[in-house]
């Protein structure tokens, strides 16, 4: 009897992950019969690329969301690490040292979001917007709304949808993603510290009497993110070649929608970055599909809306609270 | 072996000091009716509760929970359900979490060593689990208990403090922790045990403190460990 | 009591802003412009107002389409029904923009409470669905807006919020008021009481709706015609207002008023820097730091009360 009830909680999990993979694969062939060329060669390399964007970009909010917080910092973020990014690197900076400044800062303001949110208890939505809002505002203010510089050739060599990785057909980019995955899965699954997260998340009542401390994992945890955050900025930077400072605002919903898609309860506690791929799959296949089909872009994004809250609908469901009584 | 004392504890401004100690080997019960101090005084042995008075271990002071941790001083709370587990995980993980770091080979945690701790808890404890990877709320309330225990033990306490260890935990499993307990003493742990049924106090302590109005109203030993005068104590009647 | 310690902070904000613009700006803050002046702080007051019954009912309530249901609103009104089908009547145009604004509210109540999906997420899919139909109806700005609403923004502005505020002072004398209240603060206990929680909280999105519809019509009143990229801005700053207001986002603790009370804070400190002829961006950072600052006060404040209960 307990048996079966323990096999349906966790083939759920495991389910709603397999179920955003299929879903990824049957909208590709959707793609494939309906778009000519949707899966040549240079097609899917491009759809690698914005999807491993992506997926680097959401490393934090899978973090953060399994705490049962939320990071809406994330895209102020990116386009701050974006923007200082390519200022520093155009004012003859050496790259690493570049990387140091930006990554430092990143870490320092997500440990404060973190930090403020834990400490003082107020609700990360607020804290993280806020902050966002700020650090926004002092890069603008700082560049007057005109960001300069570019990044290193390597940089753009390493994302380039051109680009190639010794024998493979595909950037650096992809292969670095496979190992960042496999990286953030061992923190996940196997050190105390991703133990405690997910403990954490799952009932903070509890917590400090299994010697977790709470204000530690969130401070940490939103760093982290905001640290993936600034990766990705860089990363986009070498995307796209200049410094953009609203670029990081697509990834304000898309890396919500992709760890929602992928299986996490925004309540805490549930989760994981392979879920998340997923979602990050299902997210990048809907947009190329339906740019691909020509919709007009104000389609695309009511038709990306609409399929999100199918998706979500069909395996997102949270429990009724009456079953928490 | 560590003596766990507390001197001049005021629970409530205007009440009388308590001062009391627990030897290794020793367990002390905690009576009284809800709400009269003595899941205070439990708090306060644990470092939770700022209040006037010291806490000591061996003579060392204990000021705040994390302290208190660090010496071995474990407390587990009375809630299952909101203080104790977590419902999203494993029984594997719900046991543990306090102690993650002694499973780590490297950087990452070894799953056959952490195994391994749990099946010796296990045996001790009876529990019975489908599978260790099974969620914890696959299990009885007594099972999850149990798991709890077995968490709180993995840390070698020096000194266990008790709220309530047995509510909502069926009787063969009750029998079964009274034993444990008393095996625990015996090899040389203190034991602090609040429990809101006076035949359990009585069975299992060696000696109770009986709490009224925030006050110790009665201590009771040996002899004078029967339940007419725990009640009488409770009720603030002299005894 | 305690409620009006939740205001303690958006008040004090509110005084020392009014005093500010009133020094650095006294024409625009003459009596006389005071209808102009609730008139352009009207459709932030609005989402504001907006945002919080579906915060209030707690469990992570949250809507998030509040602004792009304004720009829809603004778009079906002006666009289909006063340019393209001459409807011009108040009495058509009011009682549209409410059932517009009632149905997306009735679906996103749908979908959080019916269906169970997480509210951010249920309100983003209506924020993306709703974003992409406005700029199918309005690809760019049209205006104008009939003469009738675009005195809202001027002398009668005071029409719309005061019939808001009386509407909800006469909710608050039903059941409904507490019993929202109930359900944010401890919806298990609220249910085993007896409550009817799904209900209330789907309500709760109901007139979210409706108030975001009010909101999206204020906002035609000021621009005087319909802008299908305006709406969707007033989303967070509206959820940022609510906050400043003491409105806890874990739902059960503040009120419309608070609200309000944020929202017309934000608004005089725009007023104010733009007074001083600064950039966006310095208005920008100022958003950001005097949001953080008022939830870090409201917070250490809670704490000291909680200090000094025990």
């Amino acid at each position: 009897m307990s048996r079966i009830f323990t096999g349906q909680i966790f083939t759920g999990m495991k389910a709603r992950i397999f179920g955003a993979f299929l879903v990824a694969g049957a909208l590709h062939l959707i793609g494939t019969l309906l778009i000519p060329g949707y899966s040549a060669p240079f097609a899917i390399r491009a759809l690698l690329v914005i999807a491993a964007l992506l997926a680097v970009a959401s490393v934090g909010q899978t973090l953060v969301v399994i705490l049962g917080g939320i990071d809406l910092s994330i895209p102020f973020v990116i386009g701050f690490a974006n923007v200082v990014a390519a200022q520093l690197y155009g004012q003859g900076w050496h790259f690493g040292l570049v990387c140091l400044v930006v990554f430092g800062l990143a870490i320092m303001i997500g440990a404060l979001n973190g930090a403020l949110s834990k400490g003082l208890n107020i609700h990360p939505l607020i804290v993280t917007l806020g902050i966002g809002m700020i650090v926004q505002g002092l890069v603008l203010i700082w560049t007057k709304g005109f960001p300069a510089g570019s990044a290193p050739k390597a940089v753009s060599a390493f994302v380039s949808i051109g680009g190639s990785f010794g024998p493979l057909p595909v950037p650096a980019l992809i292969p670095a993603l496979l190992v960042l995955i496999l990286l953030v899965v061992l923190v996940m699954e196997r050190t105390p510290w991703g133990r405690q997260l997910y403990a954490l998340g799952s009932n903070p009542g509890a917590a400090p009497w299994a010697l977790i401390n709470p204000l530690w994992i969130w401070t940490s945890t939103f760093a982290a993110s905001a640290f993936f955050a600034a990766l990705a900025g860089i990363l986009l930077l070498g995307f796209t070649g200049s410094a953009y400072g609203d670029v990081g605002q697509p990834y304000l919903f898309q890396t919500i929608a992709a760890v929602v898609v992928g299986g996490a309860a925004l309540i805490g506690g549930r989760g994981s970055y392979i879920g998340t791929i997923a979602g990050v799959l299902v997210l990048t296949e809907i947009n190329t599909l339906l740019i691909g089909l020509n919709f007009s872009p104000a389609s695309v994004q009511a038709a990306f809306g609409a399929i999100i809250l199918l998706l979500v609908s069909l395996y997102g469901r949270e429990r009724h609270f009456r079953t928490t009584v | 072996m560590a003596e766990l004392s507390a001197k001049g504890l005021v629970l409530r401004p205007g009440v009388g000091a308590i001062s009391a100690r627990v030897a290794p080997g020793e367990i002390l019960g905690l009576a009284g009716l809800d709400g009269h101090g003595q899941d205070q005084f439990l708090r306060s042995l644990a470092g939770l509760e700022k209040i006037p008075g010291t806490v000591a271990l061996n003579g060392t002071r204990i000021a705040n929970f994390r302290e208190a941790g660090r010496a071995r001083i474990v407390y587990v709370p009375r809630d299952r359900r909101s203080t104790g587990i977590f419902p999203g995980l494993s029984i594997l993980d719900n046991f543990a979490i306090a102690t993650a770091g002694r499973d780590r080979r490297g950087p990452l945690i070894s799953p056959a060593a952490r195994r391994a701790r749990y099946e010796t808890w296990r045996e001790r404890l009876q529990i019975k689990a489908p599978s260790p990877e099974a969620p914890i709320t696959a299990l009885s309330g007594g099972n999850q208990q149990k798991v709890l225990l077995a968490r709180a033990l993995a840390r070698e306490p020096e000194v266990l403090l008790l709220n309530d260890p047995t509510r909502g935990v069926d009787v063969a499993t009750r029998h079964l922790l009274y034993d444990l307990f008393r095996d625990l003493a015996q090899g040389g742990m203190a034991l602090v045990i609040l429990s809101s049924e006076i035949e359990e106090i009585l069975a299992l302590s060696h000696r109770v403190l009986v709490f009224r109005d925030h006050e110790i109203a009665a201590e009771l030993a040996g002899e004078a460990m029967q339940t007419a005068a725990v009640i009488a104590a409770m009720f603030g009647r002299a005894g | 009591m305690r409620l009006m310690g939740r205001y303690t902070f958006a008040i004090a904000i509110l005084i020392v802003l009014l005093v500010a613009n009133l020094v650095m700006n006294p024409a625009r803050f003459h009596p006389a412009a005071w209808g102009t002046l609730l008139g352009m702080a009207a459709p932030l007051i609005g989402a504001a107002l907006a945002s919080t019954p579906v915060i209030l009912a707690g469990r992570g309530g949250i809507d998030i389409s509040v602004g792009p249901v304004m720009a829809l609103v603004s778009a079906v009104v002006i666009k289909v029904l006063y340019l393209d089908h001459g409807l011009a009547s108040p009495l058509i145009l009011w009682p549209a923009a409410l059932l517009i604004g009632g149905l997306i509210g009735a679906f996103n109540g749908f979908m959080a409470v019916v269906v169970r999906v997480q509210p951010i997420v249920a309100t983003l899919g209506t924020y993306l669905i709703l974003g992409g139909l406005t700029l199918t109806i309005l690809p760019a700005p049209v205006g104008p807006a009939p003469d009738w609403l675009k005195a809202m923004a001027g002398g009668w502005s005071f029409l719309p919020l005061g019939v808001i505020a009386l509407i909800w002072w006469a909710l608050s004398r039903t059941p409904f008021n507490d019993q929202l209240m109930a359900v944010g603060s401890d919806d298990r206990a609220a249910y085993t009481a007896g409550v009817p929680v799904s209900l209330i909280r789907f309500l709760a999105y109901v007139i979210t709706g409706l108030l975001a519809a009010a909101a999206g019509m204020m906002l035609t009143a000021l621009i005087g015609s319909a802008d299908p990229k305006v709406g969707a801005n007033y989303t967070l700053i509206a959820i940022a207002a609510v906050a400043l207001g003491g409105v806890s986002l874990a739902g059960g603790k503040g009120g419309l008023l608070g609200a309000a009370i944020g929202a017309f804070d934000i608004f005089l400190l725009q007023s104010l820097l733009t007074t001083f002829n600064l950039s966006t961006y310095v208005l920008q950072v100022a958003y950001g730091a005097i949001l953080v600052s008022a939830v870090v006060l409201i917070a250490l404040q809670d704490r000291g009360a909680k200090r000094s209960h025990a």
